[in-house]
């Protein structure tokens, strides 16, 4: 199985690492062309207006988006998640829309506001998720084809996933817990 | 355990430099930086990323200097790329000749 990493700003170099560890081939993306033979996309963390500013270069948000409407698994973590949703409550992003959420940018507040928190996620098991939240976003409304994952204890949605596509708000790629990989990875083999 | 000794490190911090390959901090990489290909030669010796204030502020065009430099950033490892945004950019950051700074102003002489 071979995966890319949208390596153009934030943190694909955790995500190429926990993937490493899965044994899974992972190509950095930071040309159209990376993206041929892939058989899904990571879309990292990091600034998201940083991130879809340099997706217009060499047009890799038009090439992803394509990819998109064909059924092709992306993960979005984060800034990532921001990135393939279909519309953004605050900033001037431009997000690809490709999938039915609407979501809020630094939900929670500013960097002395990011926190840590144990998530039910029944999707991965019973085992409790270690969400890290990063001057996260949050999504503020789903459509009735997306499956909401997990929810903060207020109700907060904080990740889902519609077919082949799967977000979440938080960074599962700075613990050492590989489910969250592990399964859009499933996902992708069609196990899940 | 012996190299932890001799470098009179945390053995687990050895340990683990020795598994990752890198520090376990963020590496920023700056002063100095003039041209995209200064950010990408700091990128391709290891940085997490690059500071650029006067390289960009004191250029004949920031605005156009700044893209350049974060292109260059991004696709550190693609010399076309770096050579391609390298081009009409302007005067970059001058630098001072160490002859021509009088003595009474050098940090060697006068101190902080």
């Amino acid at each position: 199985m071979k995966i890319g990493v949208l390596a153009l700003q934030g943190a694909f170099a955790e995500h190429i690492a926990v993937l490493k560890r899965l044994n899974v081939d992972v190509v950095p993306v930071r040309l159209p062309h990376q993206l041929e033979e892939l058989d899904g996309l990571i879309i990292p963390g990091g600034e998201s207006t940083t991130i879809t500013k340099l997706m217009v270069n060499y047009n890799l948000a038009h090439k992803i988006s394509e990819l998109a409407k064909k059924n092709f698994p992306i993960f979005g973590t984060c800034a990532g998640m921001i990135v393939i949703a279909s519309g953004v409550a605050n900033g001037k992003i431009e997000p690809i829309g490709a999938m039915a959420i609407k979501v809020k940018r630094n939900a929670f507040g500013r960097q002395v506001d990011s926190f840590e928190t144990e998530l039910a996620i029944p999707a991965l098991g019973k085992k409790p998720f270690v969400g890290v939240f990063i001057r996260a976003p949050l999504i503020e409304s789903v459509g009735k084809e997306v499956k909401v994952l997990a929810k903060l204890p207020d109700g907060t949605i904080v990740a889902a996933r519609q077919d082949k596509l799967l977000v979440c708000a938080f960074h599962p790629e700075l613990t050492d817990d590989l489910r969250f990989h592990q399964y859009f990875l499933d996902i992708i083999s069609g196990k899940r | 355990m012996a190299e932890a000794k001799e470098l009179q490190a945390p053995f687990e911090l050895v340990a683990e430099i020795h598994k990752t390959g890198k520090l376990p901090v963020v590496n920023f990489a700056a002063g100095g930086v003039a041209t995209p290909a200064d950010a990408a030669l700091m990128m391709q010796l290891g940085a997490d990323g690059v500071f650029v204030g006067s390289g960009i502020f004191k250029s004949s065009d920031p605005a156009v200097r700044a893209k350049a430099i974060v292109q260059a950033t991004t696709h550190y490892h693609d010399a076309k790329i770096i050579a391609e945004v390298s081009k009409n950019l302007g005067e970059a950051m001058p630098g001072l000749d160490i002859k021509q700074i009088p003595p009474e102003e050098l940090l060697a002489g006068r101190g902080w």
